[in-house]
């Protein structure tokens, strides 16, 4: 009987990945101090009404929606990105959807918007550029309070609710407690298996 | 006689609990109540990037008063430098006057000054330490404007216009505010929201 299973269980084993269990995603492990870039990622433009559907305002989601409004000549954006990088790798993607909305003008979505996520190893981030028809329209249907200024983080928990904003440069531990409390908020233990 | 300072100590006592609340309330009325578009600025007094004190009233003009958080290191604001110039020139001339008003912590008097002459920014620009107007206006981003009528009611709150790019430019919607007031209509839409570098308050 035991004999009989010893193919499928070994089949399984292949099929997980061997020992070390599922691949891990993400960019490979580098050496502390090798700064080779990844490969540019590739960002996608956007009007209101997309962006509109990418916060899906009001309705349920399966995971807590992070959005991070920035731009390549926002000096206190730059500054931030690496804590935005180190947030990302630490809440699985199967927990917490995190979106990146450039604000820079449309030009350069094929070169210094890319080229800037690659130099700061963001690129497992989805990246959009915003070019709405009217900026007024967007930044309200974001938000009736944000008046515009970047960078901008806004935290959307399940139900789809806005449980937190920071504008201007974030304070890692303030926007890790707002994660936490919105992850602590949920149906079931998603993400908890690995 | 100790009924007497019972008495006393129960006036004292309440004299002392009003003070109390007051002190309570009123920076917290005063912190929430910004300027609010229909409503009258309050005067207020700030040094321009010479040191020279000027208060609001001394540089209002007579038909009308704009007012714009500018920056030196904001690529935003610097985009609109020639615009705003524009503007102050050719609103000068019909009664508007056009201030800048420099609340960046980060942005000494000294560089605001260079900056201005560098980038023939001719209008006067206050330096708003502490970021004191800032907040009174909950101004949030460069360049952030604010027009003010001849009474001194703020009738249009936002962007200049709705493009970064002078070339990609279809709404000016401060000169149309600024149109509109001097014709005596009111102004069509009086918020307008812009993208923009956040204001670098001292914290």
């Amino acid at each position: 009987m035991l004999k009989a299973l010893l193919p499928a269980v070994f089949a399984a084993f292949v099929l997980l990945g061997g020992p070390g269990g599922p691949q891990k995603q993400g960019p490979p492990k580098r050496a502390p101090g090798d700064a080779k870039p990844a490969a540019p990622p590739k960002v996608t433009e956007i009007d209101e009404a997309a962006l509109k559907s990418l916060l899906g305002a009001g309705a349920g989601r399966a995971r807590p929606l992070l959005v991070n409004f920035w731009a390549t000549w926002c000096v206190p954006c730059r500054e931030e990105f690496p804590d935005l990088v180190k947030i990302r790798g630490q809440y699985a993607a199967e927990r917490l959807d995190f979106l990146l909305v450039s604000l820079d003008d449309p030009s350069d979505i094929g070169k210094a918007v890319p080229e800037f996520l690659s130099e700061q190893r963001a690129t497992a981030l989805p990246a959009y550029l915003l070019h709405a028809g009217d900026d007024n329209t967007a930044i309200n249907l974001v938000d009736p309070d944000w008046s515009g200024e970047l960078p901008a983080t806004f935290l959307y928990d399940r139900s789809g609710s806005l449980v937190f904003k920071h504008k201007g440069r974030i304070k890692p531990d303030e926007l890790r407690a707002a994660l936490d409390a919105a992850l602590k908020d949920k149906p079931q233990e998603a993400g908890a298996q690995k | 006689m100790k009924k007497l300072s019972a008495v006393a100590l129960l006036l004292a006592l309440s004299a002392a609990f009003a003070a109390q609340a007051a002190r309570a309330t009123r920076p917290a009325t005063d912190a929430k109540a910004a300027v609010a578009v229909g409503a009258v600025v309050p005067d207020f007094k700030l040094p321009d990037a010479d040191g020279n004190e000027h208060t609001l009233a001394s540089l209002k003009g007579p038909k009308g008063t704009v007012l714009i958080f500018v920056a030196t290191r904001c690529p935003v604001s610097n985009a609109y430098n020639e615009r705003m110039a524009k503007l102050a020139a050719d609103y000068r001339a019909k009664g508007v006057n056009v201030v800048g008003i420099n609340s960046n912590s980060t942005e000494p008097a000294a560089e605001v000054k260079q900056h201005a002459a560098d980038k023939g920014l001719a209008f006067t620009i206050l330096k708003d330490d502490g970021n004191v107007v800032a907040d009174r206006f909950n101004a949030q981003y460069t360049p952030e404007a604010f027009l003010l009528d001849a009474s001194g009611k703020l009738v249009y709150h936002g962007r200049i216009d709705n493009s970064r790019n002078a070339d990609g430019v279809t709404t000016s919607d401060l000169r149309d505010a600024i149109d509109a007031t001097l014709a005596g209509r009111g102004v069509a839409n009086p918020e307008v929201k812009g993208f923009g570098c956040s204001i670098k308050r001292t914290s």
